[in-house]
């Protein structure tokens, strides 16, 4: 319940700051010529870049929000509290990043440090509605924080089939002694 | 009440300006081209469309007393449409830019216009009768970073700039040849081309639209950090004041009387300021109020707010109780604002009707012949 209720304030406080961050508008390269790229990722400019935010839940659980004039970058860190969630997770993860064109928004590889990012543009902002690609991301995040809630759920499955066995076995034994 | 008349054109739009007797738009549906538009009976008819940009159309200006288009485009060029036996015929203007063109405005007196680019440059460009020819003269001096936005001062001298570096700067533009001195005013706008006169350091963040009031005494621009910034006595010592609002940032200004300012952005809505007697500048209110729209008169614009009905709804049911509270916009434009456009007749000391356009492709027509009661104020 209390996790439930924290994880609520985590998203609203990433909804809340996406919604003041995601003001983009068209915006040409200065430094070269006939060139329009996201400024987040080519950081040529200081001065087209926002001070990055960074959200903590926990140490584990985390979000950095990189604003520039025409691009925004949003990096997620997922809690990881096993090596079989670990796992999980950067397997999940990986599946996303490598299907990233059909999720339009979703930068195929992470930025350092970080497990998923996405990379929003002024494009983005143009076709699509900007409260929905909020919501997207948000979404996006609860579903990451069901599937390991699924995955937890598997392993105690995983326990709970081990001892039950285990006693099956020592009760089959027990008429051979 | 206050829309008269909404329309979608396209996509998006990202500017558009008016015809000198406002009968026909010209816009840029956010790729290389410009369309020109004719309004007859209610329809709107495509008349032109101008294909010669190979980058997406920044800015458009359309002289109200030589009848002439400037548009300007990120593939750094710039041309000049004149209106010459039924078809638009181009003439290009070199502008010596190594970088995007970002903004394009006509001088008061149309002998000239400005051009903000990426290069941290501007262009001032006038005709050269003898060559047939727009020749530009740059503006090299101090911008740091790209020119967002310029505005002509009433006496075709001063210029004044918005740069992302977030400073707001006042130029002398004056050209021999092509402006003549004026004895009466012994201002700084006597000096020679291209010389500062102000630099204002009031916005932390990147400075977007910038306009003069209509006698050009008070300047008006805006930050990106929900600031607009209100500037009297421009010269030597200005007297500056900043409003910060509580809403997402703004785009764009526009002066509607000496005491009175539209600031359009990212919130959707267009934001009413007012000075008092005093002259304290300060937020008033929203002018498309919901209550507003759904009072609209014309079918186009009850058709627009149950298309935002619509789309709401569908919003809201893709979210869940972790994602609740989206809230649904319900104005007449449901994406940014990008551009504003006075539709009053020239000399008018009052703009009555005006025009936005934003990334969602309508043009919305306010007029404010009755908004005057309620927004109480000295208009």
């Amino acid at each position: 319940m209390f996790q439930a209720s924290s994880l609520r304030l985590y998203l609203a406080c990433i909804k809340n700051t996406l919604e003041a961050a995601m003001c983009l508008q068209n915006f040409p390269c200065q430094e070269v010529e006939r060139h329009n790229k996201p400024e987040v990722e080519l950081k040529t400019s200081p001065e087209l870049l926002l001070n990055p935010v960074l959200i903590c839940r926990n140490e584990a659980e985390k979000c950095l929000i990189e604003t520039s004039v025409n691009s925004l970058r949003i990096s997620l860190k997922v809690k990881q509290a096993d090596e079989l969630e670990n796992i999980l997770t950067k397997k999940f993860l990986r599946f996303l990043s490598m299907r990233a064109e059909a999720f339009q928004v979703l930068r195929r590889k992470p930025v350092q440090g970080y497990d998923i990012s996405f990379l929003i543009t002024n494009y983005h902002c143009e076709e699509m509605q900007k409260q929905k690609l909020i919501d997207f991301i948000v979404q996006f995040m609860e579903a990451i924080w069901k599937v390991q809630d699924i995955e937890k759920e598997i392993s105690e499955l995983k326990i709970s089939v081990n001892t039950r066995g285990r006693l099956v076995a020592t009760e089959f034994l027990k008429q051979f002694m | 009440m206050a829309v008269v008349d909404v329309h979608r054109f396209a996509e998006s739009i990202t500017c558009h300006a008016w015809s000198p007797d406002h009968s026909m738009v010209a816009l840029c549906p956010n790729n290389n081209e410009v369309h020109i538009y004719k309004s007859s009976q209610d329809q709107w008819e495509r008349l032109h469309v101008l294909q010669k940009h190979d980058q997406i159309v920044s800015g458009i200006d359309w002289s109200s007393k030589s009848n002439k288009l400037v548009t300007v485009s990120h593939d750094r060029n710039s041309y000049v449409w004149s209106f010459e036996g039924g078809e638009w015929v181009p003439t290009l203007v070199i502008l010596r830019l190594n970088r995007a063109a970002l903004c394009v405005q006509w001088s008061p007196k149309e002998n000239k216009f400005a051009v903000g680019s990426g290069a941290k440059t501007v262009c001032i460009c006038y005709y050269e009768q003898e060559n047939n020819w727009w020749v530009s003269k740059l503006i090299r001096k101090r911008h740091e970073s790209s020119v967002t936005n310029v505005a002509w001062h009433p006496n075709n001298i001063l210029l004044a700039t918005t740069s992302t570096d977030g400073k707001c700067r006042v130029f002398s533009t004056f050209i021999k040849g092509v402006d003549t001195k004026d004895p009466k005013a012994g201002s700084p706008a006597e000096s020679k081309f291209g010389e500062p006169i102000l630099q204002l350091d009031l916005s932390y963040s990147w400075a977007f639209g910038v306009k003069w009031s209509p006698s050009g005494n008070t300047l008006a621009y805006v930050g990106h950090s929900s600031m607009i910034y209100f500037v009297d006595d421009v010269g030597p010592s200005p007297l500056a004041q900043s409003v910060a609002f509580r809403d997402l940032p703004l785009r764009d200004v526009l002066f509607i009387s000496e005491k009175m300012v539209i600031g359009v952005g990212y919130d959707s809505n267009p934001m009413v300021f007012a000075a008092d007697d005093t002259g304290i500048w300060s937020f008033i209110r929203y002018i498309g109020e919901k209550k507003a729209v759904s009072s609209g008169s014309s079918y186009s614009s009850q058709f627009s707010e149950a298309f935002g009905k619509f789309y709401g709804q569908s919003k809201s049911a893709t979210t869940n109780d972790a994602s609740e509270s989206s809230k649904s916009r319900g104005g007449v434009h449901d994406n940014c604002i990008n551009s504003i456009v006075s539709l009053s007749k020239s000399g008018s000391p009052k703009v009555m009707r005006f025009s936005t356009s934003g990334l969602d492709g309508k043009i919305a027509i306010w007029d404010l012949e009755n908004m005057e009661e309620e927004l109480g104020h000295q208009f």
